[in-house]
Protein backbone atom coordinates (compact mmCIF):
# COMPACT_ATOMS: atom_id res chain seq x y z
CA UNK A 1 0.00 0.00 0.00
CA UNK A 2 2.36 2.67 -1.28
CA UNK A 3 1.62 6.34 -1.86
CA UNK A 4 1.87 5.73 -5.61
CA UNK A 5 -1.05 3.28 -5.41
CA UNK A 6 -3.19 6.03 -3.89
CA UNK A 7 -2.27 8.65 -6.49
CA UNK A 8 -4.46 7.11 -9.19
CA UNK A 9 -7.53 7.10 -6.94
CA UNK A 10 -8.58 10.69 -7.57
CA UNK A 11 -8.48 10.26 -11.36
CA UNK A 12 -10.30 6.90 -11.35
CA UNK A 13 -13.98 6.76 -12.36
CA UNK A 14 -16.76 5.87 -9.88
CA UNK A 15 -16.87 2.15 -10.62
CA UNK A 16 -13.23 1.12 -10.02
CA UNK A 17 -13.35 3.30 -6.90
CA UNK A 18 -16.25 1.24 -5.55
CA UNK A 19 -14.34 -1.97 -6.30
CA UNK A 20 -11.31 -0.53 -4.51
CA UNK A 21 -13.47 0.29 -1.48
CA UNK A 22 -14.87 -3.24 -1.31
CA UNK A 23 -11.37 -4.67 -1.62
CA UNK A 24 -10.13 -2.38 1.16
CA UNK A 25 -12.85 -3.32 3.66
CA UNK A 26 -11.60 -6.89 4.43
CA UNK A 27 -8.10 -5.43 4.78
CA UNK A 28 -9.33 -2.88 7.34
CA UNK A 29 -11.25 -5.62 9.22
CA UNK A 30 -8.03 -7.66 9.27
CA UNK A 31 -6.17 -4.64 10.66
CA UNK A 32 -8.80 -4.39 13.39
CA UNK A 33 -8.24 -8.05 14.30
CA UNK A 34 -4.56 -7.18 14.72
CA UNK A 35 -5.50 -4.45 17.19
CA UNK A 36 -7.22 -7.00 19.45
CA UNK A 37 -4.17 -9.26 19.28
CA UNK A 38 -2.04 -6.25 20.18
CA UNK A 39 -4.31 -5.44 23.14
CA UNK A 40 -4.22 -9.10 24.21
CA UNK A 41 -0.42 -9.01 24.17
CA UNK A 42 -0.17 -5.60 25.87
CA UNK A 43 -2.29 -6.35 28.97
CA UNK A 44 -0.15 -9.19 30.38
CA UNK A 45 3.08 -7.48 29.21
CA UNK A 46 2.17 -4.21 30.97
CA UNK A 47 1.52 -6.06 34.24
CA UNK A 48 4.98 -7.70 34.04
CA UNK A 49 7.27 -4.85 32.92
CA UNK A 50 5.14 -1.70 33.50
CA UNK A 51 2.61 0.10 31.29
CA UNK A 52 5.00 2.66 29.82
CA UNK A 53 7.67 0.06 29.02
CA UNK A 54 5.03 -2.05 27.26
CA UNK A 55 4.01 1.06 25.29
CA UNK A 56 7.64 1.77 24.42
CA UNK A 57 8.04 -1.79 23.08
CA UNK A 58 5.20 -1.05 20.63
CA UNK A 59 6.52 2.29 19.40
CA UNK A 60 10.19 1.33 19.56
CA UNK A 61 9.84 -1.86 17.51
CA UNK A 62 7.35 -0.12 15.21
CA UNK A 63 9.75 2.78 14.57
CA UNK A 64 12.62 0.39 13.80
CA UNK A 65 10.55 -1.64 11.30
CA UNK A 66 9.17 1.44 9.56
CA UNK A 67 12.60 3.08 9.40
CA UNK A 68 14.01 -0.01 7.65
CA UNK A 69 11.02 -0.16 5.28
CA UNK A 70 11.48 3.52 4.43
CA UNK A 71 15.25 3.13 3.99
CA UNK A 72 14.83 0.36 1.41
CA UNK A 73 11.83 1.80 -0.43
CA UNK A 74 13.76 4.65 -2.05
CA UNK A 75 12.88 8.31 -2.50
CA UNK A 76 9.43 9.32 -1.26
CA UNK A 77 7.10 11.63 -3.17
CA UNK A 78 5.54 14.73 -1.66
CA UNK A 79 6.82 17.58 0.52
CA UNK A 80 9.28 17.19 3.40
CA UNK A 81 7.72 16.61 6.84
CA UNK A 82 9.16 19.95 7.99
CA UNK A 83 7.19 21.79 5.28
CA UNK A 84 3.82 20.57 6.57
CA UNK A 85 1.40 22.45 8.87
CA UNK A 86 2.39 21.73 12.50
CA UNK A 87 -1.01 20.37 13.53
CA UNK A 88 -0.71 17.50 11.04
CA UNK A 89 2.24 16.18 13.04
CA UNK A 90 0.42 15.76 16.38
CA UNK A 91 -0.94 12.31 15.45
CA UNK A 92 2.20 10.83 17.02
CA UNK A 93 1.32 12.18 20.46
CA UNK A 94 -2.17 10.66 20.32
CA UNK A 95 -1.00 7.07 19.73
CA UNK A 96 0.82 6.63 23.09
CA UNK A 97 -2.25 7.96 24.95
CA UNK A 98 -4.32 5.12 23.52
CA UNK A 99 -1.70 2.43 24.18
CA UNK A 100 -0.97 3.58 27.75
CA UNK A 101 -4.69 3.70 28.61
CA UNK A 102 -5.09 0.22 27.08
CA UNK A 103 -2.39 -1.37 29.25
CA UNK A 104 -3.57 0.63 32.27
CA UNK A 105 -7.26 -0.26 32.01
CA UNK A 106 -7.43 -3.95 31.02
CA UNK A 107 -6.17 -5.37 34.34
CA UNK A 108 -8.69 -3.22 36.28
CA UNK A 109 -11.92 -3.34 34.21
CA UNK A 110 -11.24 -6.34 31.91
CA UNK A 111 -10.79 -6.57 28.12
CA UNK A 112 -14.55 -6.60 27.31
CA UNK A 113 -15.28 -3.39 29.26
CA UNK A 114 -12.17 -1.70 27.85
CA UNK A 115 -13.19 -2.55 24.29
CA UNK A 116 -16.75 -1.30 24.84
CA UNK A 117 -15.54 2.03 26.21
CA UNK A 118 -12.94 2.42 23.43
CA UNK A 119 -15.56 1.64 20.80
CA UNK A 120 -18.14 4.14 22.04
CA UNK A 121 -15.47 6.84 21.98
CA UNK A 122 -14.31 5.81 18.50
CA UNK A 123 -17.74 5.64 16.88
CA UNK A 124 -19.09 8.84 18.43
CA UNK A 125 -16.00 10.80 17.51
CA UNK A 126 -15.60 9.41 13.98
CA UNK A 127 -19.20 10.28 13.08
CA UNK A 128 -18.56 13.81 14.37
CA UNK A 129 -15.35 14.07 12.30
CA UNK A 130 -17.19 12.98 9.13
CA UNK A 131 -20.18 15.22 9.89
CA UNK A 132 -18.18 18.41 10.41
CA UNK A 133 -15.17 17.53 8.21
CA UNK A 134 -12.69 18.18 11.05
CA UNK A 135 -8.93 17.81 10.49
CA UNK A 136 -9.26 18.37 6.74
CA UNK A 137 -11.23 15.19 5.94
CA UNK A 138 -14.10 15.18 3.43
CA UNK A 139 -17.35 16.38 5.00
CA UNK A 140 -20.17 13.80 5.07
CA UNK A 141 -23.63 14.58 6.41
CA UNK A 142 -24.96 12.24 9.10
CA UNK A 143 -28.01 10.84 7.28
CA UNK A 144 -30.69 8.37 8.42
CA UNK A 145 -28.63 5.30 7.51
CA UNK A 146 -25.78 6.53 9.66
CA UNK A 147 -28.06 7.07 12.64
CA UNK A 148 -29.43 3.51 12.20
CA UNK A 149 -25.83 2.28 12.15
CA UNK A 150 -25.07 4.21 15.36
CA UNK A 151 -28.20 2.75 17.01
CA UNK A 152 -27.11 -0.79 16.00
CA UNK A 153 -23.67 -0.16 17.50
CA UNK A 154 -25.28 1.01 20.74
CA UNK A 155 -27.41 -2.17 20.85
CA UNK A 156 -24.27 -4.24 20.29
CA UNK A 157 -22.41 -2.41 23.06
CA UNK A 158 -25.27 -2.93 25.55
CA UNK A 159 -25.50 -6.63 24.59
CA UNK A 160 -21.79 -7.17 25.19
CA UNK A 161 -21.82 -5.19 28.43
CA UNK A 162 -24.67 -7.36 29.77
CA UNK A 163 -23.60 -10.70 28.25
CA UNK B 1 -8.00 3.67 40.72
CA UNK B 2 -11.53 5.08 40.51
CA UNK B 3 -13.55 2.84 38.14
CA UNK B 4 -15.70 5.61 36.62
CA UNK B 5 -12.63 7.77 36.04
CA UNK B 6 -10.91 4.86 34.32
CA UNK B 7 -13.95 4.26 32.07
CA UNK B 8 -14.09 7.95 31.07
CA UNK B 9 -10.36 7.75 30.33
CA UNK B 10 -10.87 4.73 28.05
CA UNK B 11 -13.77 6.39 26.18
CA UNK B 12 -11.53 9.42 25.65
CA UNK B 13 -8.77 7.11 24.37
CA UNK B 14 -11.22 5.70 21.81
CA UNK B 15 -12.11 9.23 20.67
CA UNK B 16 -8.40 10.11 20.47
CA UNK B 17 -7.82 7.02 18.32
CA UNK B 18 -10.30 8.18 15.67
CA UNK B 19 -8.85 11.71 15.75
CA UNK B 20 -5.47 10.14 15.06
CA UNK B 21 -6.89 8.10 12.18
CA UNK B 22 -8.30 11.26 10.59
CA UNK B 23 -5.07 13.26 10.99
CA UNK B 24 -2.88 10.42 9.70
CA UNK B 25 -5.17 9.77 6.73
CA UNK B 26 -4.66 13.38 5.66
CA UNK B 27 -0.92 13.29 6.36
CA UNK B 28 -0.49 10.01 4.44
CA UNK B 29 -2.11 11.57 1.38
CA UNK B 30 0.52 14.31 1.20
CA UNK B 31 3.77 12.62 2.32
CA UNK B 32 3.01 8.91 1.75
CA UNK B 33 2.01 6.01 4.00
CA UNK B 34 5.53 5.07 5.14
CA UNK B 35 6.68 8.52 6.18
CA UNK B 36 3.47 9.41 8.04
CA UNK B 37 3.55 6.06 9.89
CA UNK B 38 7.23 6.45 10.77
CA UNK B 39 6.56 9.96 12.08
CA UNK B 40 3.73 8.65 14.27
CA UNK B 41 5.82 5.81 15.70
CA UNK B 42 8.99 7.88 16.26
CA UNK B 43 7.08 10.67 18.01
CA UNK B 44 5.25 7.98 20.01
CA UNK B 45 8.51 6.28 21.02
CA UNK B 46 10.19 9.57 22.00
CA UNK B 47 7.26 10.84 24.07
CA UNK B 48 6.87 7.45 25.79
CA UNK B 49 10.64 7.40 26.47
CA UNK B 50 10.39 10.82 28.12
CA UNK B 51 7.48 9.65 30.27
CA UNK B 52 9.48 6.56 31.34
CA UNK B 53 12.51 8.66 32.32
CA UNK B 54 10.47 10.90 34.60
CA UNK B 55 7.48 8.88 35.80
CA UNK B 56 7.96 5.11 35.50
CA UNK B 57 8.72 3.22 38.75
CA UNK B 58 11.40 0.48 38.53
CA UNK B 59 10.29 -3.08 37.81
CA UNK B 60 12.08 -6.33 38.57
CA UNK B 61 11.19 -7.72 35.13
CA UNK B 62 12.39 -5.84 32.01
CA UNK B 63 11.37 -6.09 28.35
CA UNK B 64 14.48 -8.23 27.74
CA UNK B 65 13.32 -10.88 30.25
CA UNK B 66 9.85 -11.63 28.86
CA UNK B 67 9.24 -14.27 26.12
CA UNK B 68 9.93 -12.75 22.68
CA UNK B 69 6.41 -13.40 21.35
CA UNK B 70 5.10 -10.89 23.88
CA UNK B 71 7.02 -8.17 22.02
CA UNK B 72 5.37 -8.80 18.62
CA UNK B 73 2.46 -6.41 19.31
CA UNK B 74 4.20 -3.70 17.27
CA UNK B 75 3.96 -5.80 14.10
CA UNK B 76 0.16 -5.64 14.36
CA UNK B 77 0.36 -1.94 15.17
CA UNK B 78 2.45 -1.20 12.06
CA UNK B 79 0.08 -3.18 9.82
CA UNK B 80 -2.92 -1.38 11.37
CA UNK B 81 -1.34 2.04 10.95
CA UNK B 82 -0.43 1.49 7.30
CA UNK B 83 -3.82 0.02 6.39
CA UNK B 84 -5.63 2.94 8.08
CA UNK B 85 -3.46 5.60 6.46
CA UNK B 86 -4.13 4.01 3.09
CA UNK B 87 -7.83 3.26 3.58
CA UNK B 88 -9.25 6.28 5.46
CA UNK B 89 -9.03 8.74 2.51
CA UNK B 90 -10.84 6.22 0.28
CA UNK B 91 -13.55 4.70 2.50
CA UNK B 92 -13.98 7.55 5.05
CA UNK B 93 -13.25 7.70 8.78
CA UNK B 94 -16.58 6.26 9.95
CA UNK B 95 -16.61 3.24 7.60
CA UNK B 96 -12.97 2.48 8.35
CA UNK B 97 -13.66 2.75 12.08
CA UNK B 98 -16.63 0.37 11.96
CA UNK B 99 -14.65 -2.13 9.84
CA UNK B 100 -11.88 -2.00 12.45
CA UNK B 101 -14.49 -2.55 15.17
CA UNK B 102 -15.83 -5.67 13.44
CA UNK B 103 -12.32 -7.13 13.20
CA UNK B 104 -11.44 -5.99 16.70
CA UNK B 105 -14.51 -7.45 18.40
CA UNK B 106 -14.46 -10.66 16.33
CA UNK B 107 -10.84 -11.32 17.25
CA UNK B 108 -11.44 -10.06 20.81
CA UNK B 109 -14.18 -12.64 21.26
CA UNK B 110 -11.91 -15.39 19.92
CA UNK B 111 -9.12 -14.37 22.33
CA UNK B 112 -11.63 -14.16 25.20
CA UNK B 113 -13.28 -17.49 24.34
CA UNK B 114 -10.05 -19.48 24.16
CA UNK B 115 -8.06 -17.39 26.64
CA UNK B 116 -5.27 -16.87 24.11
CA UNK B 117 -2.07 -14.89 24.83
CA UNK B 118 -2.29 -15.43 28.59
CA UNK B 119 -5.64 -13.67 29.06
CA UNK B 120 -8.47 -15.07 31.25
CA UNK B 121 -11.04 -17.08 29.23
CA UNK B 122 -14.59 -15.65 28.79
CA UNK B 123 -17.02 -17.99 27.00
CA UNK B 124 -18.78 -16.94 23.77
CA UNK B 125 -22.46 -16.35 24.62
CA UNK B 126 -25.61 -15.89 22.50
CA UNK B 127 -25.76 -12.16 23.21
CA UNK B 128 -22.13 -11.76 22.08
CA UNK B 129 -22.98 -13.39 18.72
CA UNK B 130 -26.07 -11.15 18.29
CA UNK B 131 -23.88 -8.13 19.12
CA UNK B 132 -21.44 -9.17 16.40
CA UNK B 133 -24.31 -9.42 13.86
CA UNK B 134 -25.51 -5.92 14.87
CA UNK B 135 -22.02 -4.53 14.23
CA UNK B 136 -21.82 -6.25 10.83
CA UNK B 137 -25.20 -4.70 9.94
CA UNK B 138 -24.00 -1.30 11.17
CA UNK B 139 -20.99 -1.61 8.83
CA UNK B 140 -23.34 -2.23 5.88
CA UNK B 141 -25.39 0.91 6.77
CA UNK B 142 -22.25 3.03 7.21
CA UNK B 143 -20.87 1.81 3.90
CA UNK B 144 -24.13 2.51 2.02
CA UNK B 145 -24.52 5.99 3.49
CA UNK B 146 -20.95 6.96 2.57
CA UNK B 147 -21.15 5.72 -1.03
CA UNK B 148 -24.47 7.52 -1.60
CA UNK B 149 -23.41 10.98 -0.37
CA UNK B 150 -20.22 11.06 -2.51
Amino acid sequence: MQASALDGVGAASAKPRTVLRLLLLPLVIFAGMGLSVEAGLLGPLGVQVGHLWATLSIFGVGSAILFLLLLFSGRQKGPALTDLPRWQLIGGFLGPMYVVVLTLATPHIGIAMTMIAILSGQVGKSVLIDHFGWFGTARKRVNAERWIALALIMVALVLIARG
Amino acid sequence: MNLILLLVLVVAAGAVLSVQAAINGRLGQTVGVLRSSLLTFVVGAISTGLLILFFEPTHTVSLLDVPKWQLTGALFGVVYMMVMVGAVPIVGTAVATVAVIVGQLGMGMLIDNFGWLGNPAIELSGSRIVAMLCLALALVFMYRSSTRTD
